[in-house]
């Protein structure tokens, strides 16, 4: 085998090579494919050769290769070499996929960021569509940071969400209760009629949560129910004493 | 009465009940009865149930809870919880539990605050 | 009813005590959290198995929890499967019973069966007048 594509080398590459400057690249590949078969991981090594063969080449020209090479060298195994290319195919694909998760990962992330925007209150500015995962994740990070800085209001903006699904707002609904388990509470604002439509299909007891107009009203209500540090010690009526 | 389940506190005229137990079943509805009495035996107005060491609320521990606030409150008294760990809250949350006549409250003082201003 | 191996698991679980929902529950907790997953979830586990050993122990009186990793779906993602099987007397109507606010046990919320589906991403159930009772859930294992 390993002969027979050395010796053809040449008339293979011409054919093969649709361009020029893509010669290096298919004799360097049927270099390595000749000299693979001899080799103790054959299979592992084909697979990868075929994988960097498609970061040039599609897989049409990855195809057509294995056809062509199957047609000049006798006893080419051709099934052999289709299979290797589909899983080669299919590990890319795999890589795609990884990344694509990695991606969207970070930008809800990114999406979802957690403001402490003034003492006791959290500003949480939801960005972009929300998915299941997407609204479960950021649900654990912002009861997680609420209970951390046991901050008295948490106001969710959904000015930058288009839309919910039902299960998406069933998730809100479910944060909004659990942070209010927490003892702290929770203004909603930015609401779009789908939006208003779907909380309401769903049932959100208006009463767990507080509504508000725009952001700037949502500000202005959190910032003066929020309690001022320097006025609580104070606060206690049968303190006896407690001057600070 | 018996032993006591856990050992509580009392502040002004509060009854402070860290919970710093594993809370089986049976210890929970234990608790219930020790609440109940320390109530009528030390004048509380109001209870302050602090779970901050507490890793699992179900839904009968809940319950059981839920109850036992019912009760305080027809003997005249408040009760709040405080200390609810995120996770924990999020898992009641899910489950579509609510703290029935139950104040959440953030922490200890804040506990304090709320029932201060219940008068 | 399902056959089960118990060979096949990584935990069984006893239940016939009051005392050993308590036990079951951190069991279940202790097994998540070697799995990795989020802390959010492992309470999330813990609690829908306090929900299952408590079902167990006061309709069945007795029963068995088993506990094991698998791996599940075309992506292979980790996964917790948790089995719980009584011979005790079965549910008469499953929907009803899955759908929340239904017990036939006073004290309880009525919301075991329904709040353990809301908690897993998957449930199983199998029920038989007479013969006994058989819910299976899953929990994947999500990367943050």
């Amino acid at each position: 085998m390993k002969e027979a594509i050395i010796y053809n080398l040449k008339e293979l590459v011409e054919d093969l090579a649709a361009s020029d400057d893509l010669k290096r690249e298919w004799e360097d590949f049927l270099v390595n494919l000749a000299d693979a078969f001899s080799s103790e991981d054959k299979d592992e090594r084909i697979k990868e050769l075929f994988k960097n063969l498609l970061d040039f080449a599609d897989a049409d020209a990855l195809i057509r290769g294995i056809e062509l090479l199957n047609s000049r060298i006798g006893g080419f195994p051709f099934i052999e070499m289709l299979k290797f290319a589909v899983e080669a195919l299919d590990g890319i694909r795999k890589e795609k996929e990884t990344r694509l998760r990695e991606l969207n990962d970070i930008l809800a992330e990114l999406a979802t960021p957690i403001i402490r925007i003034w003492q006791d209150i959290l500003l949480v500015p939801l960005i972009g569509t929300l998915d299941s995962h997407r609204a479960q994740n950021m649900a654990e990070k912002l009861l997680e940071r609420t209970a951390s800085t046991r901050a008295k209001i948490v106001i969710v903006d959904v000015t930058g969400v288009p839309m919910i699904d039902t299960i998406v707002g069933g998730f809100l609904i479910e944060m909004f209760n659990a942070i209010k388990l927490l003892g702290s509470d929770v203004i909603l604002t930015g609401i779009k009629p789908e939006i208003a439509h779907t909380l309401v299909k769903l049932g959100v007891d208006f009463n767990m949560v507080i509504i508000k107009r725009d952001l700037e009203s949502a500000l202005k209500y959190a910032i003066g129910i929020a309690p001022d540090k320097s006025d609580r010690k104070h606060g206690r009526k049968r303190g006896d004493g407690d001057e600070e | 009465m018996k032993s006591k389940v856990v050992p509580t506190i009392k502040l002004y005229d509060y009854l402070l009940v860290p919970i710093q137990i594993e809370l089986d079943d049976n210890t929970v509805e234990r608790l219930q009865m020790q609440i109940l009495h320390e109530i009528h035996e030390n004048d509380v107005r109001g209870i302050i149930i602090d779970v901050s060491m507490v890793d699992v609320i179900d839904s009968y521990i809940s319950f059981v809870l839920s109850e036992t606030a019912g009760m305080a409150k027809a003997m005249g008294c408040h009760t709040v919880i405080c200390g609810i760990q995120p996770q924990v809250a999020l898992t009641l949350a899910q489950m579509g539990i609510r703290l029935k006549d139950i104040i959440t409250a953030r922490s200890l003082e804040d506990a304090i605050d709320i029932l201060d201003e219940l008068d | 009813m399902i056959e089960v191996n118990p060979q096949d698991y990584d935990i069984v679980l006893k239940i016939k005590d009051e005392s050993d929902i308590a036990v079951s529950r951190q069991m279940a907790k202790n097994f998540a959290q070697k799995m990795n997953f989020s802390l959010a979830d492992v309470t999330k586990i813990a609690t829908a198995v306090s929900e299952l050993a408590r079902n167990i122990y006061r309709y069945a009186k007795e029963g068995y929890i088993y506990i094991r990793e698998k791996e599940a779906g075309p992506e292979k993602a980790i996964t917790i499967e948790i089995l719980a099987c009584d011979e005790g007397p079965g549910i008469e109507n499953v929907e009803l019973a899955v759908s929340g606010g239904y017990t036939t046990s006073e004290r309880s919320l009525g919301l075991g069966l329904a709040g353990i589906r809301r908690l897993m991403d998957s449930f199983h159930i199998e029920s038989e007048v007479g013969k006994g009772t058989a819910v299976i859930v899953e929990k994947r294992r999500h990367a943050y």
